[in-house]
């Protein structure tokens, strides 16, 4: 990465337009913020404000848009809108999700699952090489929210994801709570799936609110929806701090896209994330040395 | 085993076009998994709805907010976005929206609806625009005399024309000012308006028939040459000269150049 910030690892927030001019009038202590470069590359005034920011503060950019699982391909002019967004602003992570979102010209506005296979991981290969060729760095992809899977799969999330990773040298951002809510969801131990992921590969964590809702399709009677529209739950703060007990700490980012609170809000929840870390860290050192 | 192709077909139709039955038989997840598609097919709508009606709040001033809503579900799935930057989406969505609530009962219709909606559509674009330094006379006057008419301005981005039988531009101050909106009378007028904005300002001008062919054709790439002619088609006394110069100096161009030298645009 050839950022001139270094990513603190100290947590960030997702930075939404509603906050973006109180930031940069304000100044707040932050660790640094995360944009979705899709609401800036159409947006002169946002990318104005968002070039000062970018002076301010470190930024990370992670992409709604890139799709790196549609079988028809990386929309190659956004790639390079997003490319020339990075090249202004100089941020200190560029991420993606593992799914997909575009079909046949159309955008689906959702990240939508894939079959774990072989022939979606050379499609997802193919793609990520193609991005981070693209934009000159390596690209962080994110394990998904999950509802539903695919019958057809002949591997799990967790091979999938460290295939990618040997395949392309892509980098990983494991959503801690995505982990939780697919754990619920499709019945599997999240802390299972955190052992399954290759710790050197991670590069930060999300950590976001979700939804529970009455849902007759599920055995419980109850699925979560991964809405970021609620503050981090209780289950989610406990993986967080098993994640950072396994991977050591990594920078954190608090999730909020709906139903979007006053910064302080966000901030707060920042300053939780940065606690269990530094909590965790200690009593793992403090392990270390009466061991 | 289906290919990755058919298997991202199935799901898109049922998550936009609501045909689950092809994917049904793909997935596993709970006791009903094809049954959670819906949070996919729901998420789809909702987020598309809720990024029109932040697109055309002024529309839903004038007309309420629930027909435009009815307007949205339905257009949503008929008309899925083609650009990954969601506040492009809905260009189209004022035709569609005149045409549908024509068809809804107990809708009273409203003058130049279509025109206001789009009106409502390019104030999202220009509120997000920024001016750019415009060129200078000297620059203009640089040009030689012959290849004046064989050139192209560029035009601020923030900038829309449009032209109604109404006069919505008066209409649509209303909201910018956050009026209540009681019983208003829009008489039968032809208004020809230049708008333009710029970090989130807004300025109208009304235009002469003339001026509004001059500047429209401007905006749309024409030449100087055939907007002047545009312009004498309305108006033979039209001053090119003077309009022009009321371009330059109003700061609405940023850029020169002749129409053989263009680059392809994408």
């Amino acid at each position: 990465m050839s950022s001139t910030h270094r990513v603190p690892v100290r947590a960030g927030v997702g930075l939404r337009l509603p906050h973006i001019e109180e930031v940069v009038a304000t100044r707040p202590s932050a660790g640094w913020f995360e944009i979705h470069p899709e609401n800036f590359v159409a947006n002169p005034h946002g990318m104005e404000l968002l070039q000062d920011l970018a002076r301010l503060y470190p930024i990370s950019v992670h992409t709604v848009g890139l799709s790196v699982g549609s079988v028809g391909g990386i929309d190659r002019p956004h790639l390079r809108r997003v490319r020339a967004l990075i090249d202004l602003i100089d941020p200190v992570l560029v991420s993606g999700h593992l799914a997909w979102s575009t079909h046949k010209g159309e955008y689906l506005n959702d990240l939508l699952p894939l079959p774990y296979d072989r022939e979606t991981l050379d499609t997802v290969a193919g793609h990520l090489r193609e991005v981070q060729d693209g934009l000159g760095r390596p690209f962080l992809l994110e394990n998904p929210s999950s509802y539903v899977g695919f019958a057809g799969s002949t591997m799990t999330e967790v091979q999938f994801l460290n295939e990618l990773v040997d395949r392309t040298g892509c980098r990983l951002l494991c959503d801690v709570s995505n982990v939780y809510l697919s754990g619920r969801n499709m019945g599997y131990d999240a802390r299972q799936y955190l052992d399954g992921l290759p710790a050197e590969a991670i590069d930060e964590l999300h950590l976001g609110g979700f939804t529970a809702e009455d849902d007759d399709a599920t055995p419980g009677g109850e699925v979560l929806i991964d809405t970021h529209a609620t503050p981090v739950a209780e289950p989610a703060w406990a993986l967080y701090a098993y994640a950072i007990q396994r991977f050591g700490p990594r920078p954190t980012l608090i999730e909020w896209d709906n139903d979007i609170p006053a910064l302080d809000a966000l901030l707060n929840e920042a300053a939780r994330a940065d606690a269990i870390s530094h909590e965790t860290t200690d009593i793992e050192a403090h392990r270390v040395v009466a061991g | 085993m289906l290919s990755l192709a058919e298997t991202q077909q199935r799901l898109r139709d049922a998550v936009v076009s609501d045909k689950s039955g092809g994917a049904a038989d793909l997935l596993v997840g709970g006791l009903n998994a094809a049954g959670r598609l819906a949070i996919h097919r729901r998420h789809y709508e909702a987020s598309l709805v809720a990024a029109l009606m932040g697109r055309f709040p002024a529309t839903g001033w004038l007309m309420g907010t629930a027909p435009i809503e009815d307007a949205a579900r339905v257009f949503v799935h008929e008309h899925p976005p083609t650009a990954p930057c969601i506040a492009e989406y809905g260009r189209d969505f004022p035709k569609f929206l005149t045409a549908f609530l024509t068809t809804r009962p107990g809708i009273r219709p409203v003058p130049e609806l279509r025109a206001f909606s789009e009106l409502d559509w390019h104030l999202g674009r220009l509120a997000v625009a920024v001016d750019i330094p415009p060129v200078t006379r000297d620059q203009v006057a640089a040009i030689p005399a012959g290849a004046l008419a064989d050139t192209r301005l560029t035009i601020q981005l923030g900038t829309y024309y449009f032209e109604a039988a109404r006069p919505i531009d008066d209409l649509m101050k209303l909201y910018l000012a956050d009026a209540a909106l009681h019983q208003i009378e829009l008489p039968e007028m032809d208004v020809r308006v230049e708008a333009r904005g710029a970090r989130g300002v807004f300025r109208f001008a009304r235009l002469t028939p003339a001026e509004f062919a001059f500047r429209a054709a401007i905006a749309n790439a024409q030449s100087v040459g055939d907007s002047a002619q545009n312009a004498w088609n309305v108006d033979e006394s039209f001053d090119p000269g003077t309009a022009m110069a009321g371009l330059i100096d109003a700061g609405l161009v940023t850029d020169l150049s002749l129409v053989s030298a263009l680059p392809v645009r994408d």
